[in-house]
């Protein structure tokens, strides 16, 4: 994990200078009359101070670890780092984003059952049949509820002509 | 308006059927949602919000009262029953909780916990509902300077707080109010970090950000754990009566869960999770039975009076300033700004039939949980079998399909999936999120506060210090975020003394 820790305090350092930076060009005004680039001026400085720190305190070695007592003894504490599968979060992931592409061609409750279906799939459930049902029955739930009661004005697709 | 005249008009509010409605749903809501482990009631309010769009708002702040309380409820049923806390403030709940049931006394537990959180929710909306106009009534002779004194002071006691790491939690502040900085100023109509996108002009909108950071997050997080097969313990009503004994020892615990609930709930920071903190070191210091880890009864009766205590609390600086200081007040907040309606201290003069009627239903609220949470916690408790694959879907529907709603802005769905990677992200790393939600929520008032000071004061920035309010507001916030670090460096000298002595 502190690889990752790194990277992103590294990431954050480096939005706060184009933050800062693109705050410098934006009109500051006086202290008696701010302008709309003064707050974001000092935002941009506390975000590179922070974001420096973070940094600074995931690369500099830990004070603790000078005593080679403690050192073992905060090796026992943390518990062996989870072989996490990040496998679910990926695939969670593009669904979500293959969901906005297909909402307008394919209409709202046909992308959102073929969503459920491969969701359900992804969190761990394999019996097709079951999953079909479970998602239909889910898509016409929320098909109702937003659509017909909420009114949502969410796109119908290739079903427009049936249910438009 | 005083304060029973007050009350009474708003029972009159919140015992229409329409709000006694969402009370009830509300109430059964936050009580499931606090017994499924995965979804709390911040991401149930989240999930939520867009839909409160469509409803009055005060049926829409009526039905997050509902759910906030009713997971307080929930929360203690899975941590007792399961050992499995349903949400954060119930994690405490589970050291005596879970030892009662293994020797039987599951029922005296639950019973115990449900009054508990009856006493003191009473107790703390008794104090909501004087300390919110009083601090009101004063708040109205604030100015700019105090506001932004109270907002910064606020979010330097959250970064203390939260307990992870003060450099972390100042960087999650840093970029919240960066995050609010975008789109157009209010000031000059000044343009700032839209990227030339029309649709960022009005800035980074609070409900994709919630429902991707609570919503979205959360979905991607329980998604990497697996769950094994919970054994579900039976309660028979007849056991949920706790003995004579049982009650006399909780209920010095209960009453002072609740009055350290509520003012730790007034605190900025995850309050409800530190009350139960606080509650159950203070029972277990003046415990005299010696149970304290074998099931005490006092370490269920106490901190499950005090998380429901902080809720009541946490509304005080909402519902009198128009601040949020949890995250969870935030998108309660929010349900009023959709509405156009902006909180403060003139909340209570303007819109009384929302200020007493939301307050009202809090009394009514805390009642019916205790009525159908005694009797039906067997029922409730099954609850928690619902499986993973049917539920987080759901959730991901909700999410996908509620931000669409209000703005029909594929915009807006791009966003909730990005702040819902972030979320997942900050969660892996340790960063706390709650920083992050409320500067963004404060950082546009306090820009504002700032720019409106500076412009009173002619450019003196004095004026913060030299006004008594504000100057005291941040002379306890410099204390706040100091202290600490001068007493870690003092301690060791007077260590050192006694040994340097001998």
């Amino acid at each position: 994990m502190k690889t990752g820790s790194i990277v992103f305090a590294g990431l954050m350092l480096a939005v706060g200078l184009v933050y800062g930076t693109m705050a410098l060009n934006m009109p500051r005004g006086s202290l008696a009359y701010p302008g709309p680039g003064l707050f974001p001026m000092a935002i941009g400085v506390f975000l590179v101070a922070t974001a420096l720190g973070c940094l600074l305190q995931e690369i500099l070695p830990r004070r603790r670890s000078k005593d080679p007592e403690a050192a073992s003894l905060a090796k026992q504490d943390t518990p062996a780092p989870e072989a996490r599968d990040v496998t679910k979060t990926v695939q969670l992931t593009a669904l979500m984003i293959a969901y906005i592409f297909l909402l307008k061609p394919l209409g709202f409750p046909l992308a959102i059952c073929a969503f459920l279906v491969l969701a359900i799939r992804i969190f761990g459930y394999r019996k097709w049949l079951p999953t079909l049902a479970m998602a239909a029955v889910i898509a016409v739930i929320s098909y109702v509820s937003f659509v017909v009661w909420l009114k949502v004005a969410l796109p119908l697709g290739i079903l427009e002509e049936v249910l438009g | 308006m005083d304060l029973f005249s007050g009350l009474i008009h708003g029972f009159s509010v919140a015992l229409t059927p329409m709000n006694l409605l969402f009370g009830f749903l509300g109430a059964v809501i936050g009580t499931i949602v606090g017994i499924l482990p995965g979804l709390g009631p911040l991401g149930a309010m989240a999930l939520l919000l867009s839909l409160t769009y469509g409803f009055d708002p005060t049926a829409g702040m009526i039905l997050f009262a509902g759910i906030y309380f009713g997971a307080m409820y929930g929360g203690s049923t899975t941590s007792i029953l399961l050992n499995i806390p349903g949400e954060a403030a119930s994690v405490i709940t589970v050291i005596e909780g879970y030892q009662m049931a293994r020797r039987g006394r599951a029922g005296a537990a639950l019973a115990v916990a449900a009054v508990g959180s009856f006493v003191a929710g009473t107790i703390s909306l008794i104090g909501l509902s004087f300390l919110a106009p009083t601090l009101a009534m004063a708040a109205l002779k604030f100015g700019p300077a105090e506001y932004l004194a109270v907002a910064l002071v606020g979010l330097v006691i959250m970064s203390r707080l939260t307990g992870g790491n003060l450099l972390k939690s100042l960087l999650m502040i840093a970029l919240g109010l960066a995050l609010g900085t975008v789109g157009m100023e209010t000031v000059a109509g000044y343009m700032r970090y839209t990227f030339h996108q029309p649709l960022l002009a009005q800035g980074i909108d609070f409900l994709p950000v919630a429902m991707g950071l609570f919503g979205i997050s959360e979905v991607l997080v329980t998604a990497e754990q697996t769950m094994g097969k919970v054994q579900l313990q039976k309660v028979r009503f007849r056991e949920l009566w706790p003995t004579f004994v049982e009650w006399k020892r909780s209920f010095w615990p209960m009453i002072r869960g609740s009055f350290i609930g509520f003012f730790v709930g007034l605190i900025p920071g995850p309050s409800p999770v530190i009350s139960t903190m606080v509650s159950y070191s203070v029972e277990r210091k003046l415990d005299k039975h010696g149970e304290f880890g074998k099931g005490a009864i006092e370490g269920v009766a106490g901190p499950e009076a005090a998380n429901n205590a902080s809720v009541g609390a946490a509304y005080v600086p909402l519902m009198a300033l128009g601040i949020p200081f949890t995250p969870a007040m935030a998108v309660v907040m929010a349900v009023l700004l959709i509405h156009g309606i902006n909180p403060g201290p003139l909340l209570m003069t303007e819109k009384p039939d929302l200020f007493w009627g939301v307050i009202a239903s809090m009394y009514i609220g805390n009642f019916m949980l205790l009525v159908f949470n005694l009797p039906l916690v067997g029922v409730f408790a099954n609850i928690i079998r619902t499986p993973l694959y049917l539920l987080m879907p759901i959730v991901l529907v909700l999410c996908l399909v509620g931000v669409y709603s209000v703005n029909n802005s594929m915009l807006d769905i791009w966003l909730m999936i990005g702040f819902g990677l972030l979320g997942y992200l900050l969660r892996r790393l340790k960063y706390d999120l709650a920083p992050l939600v409320l500067a963004l929520v404060l950082g546009p008032m306090m820009e504002r506060s700032f720019r409106e000071a500076m412009m009173i004061s002619r450019g003196d920035l004095s004026v913060f210090l030299n006004r008594p309010i504000s100057g005291t507001i941040l002379a306890v916030g410099a204390i706040v975020l100091v202290a600490p670090v001068l007493i870690a460096w003092i301690k060791p000298l007077f260590k050192r003394k006694p040994a340097a002595a001998a």
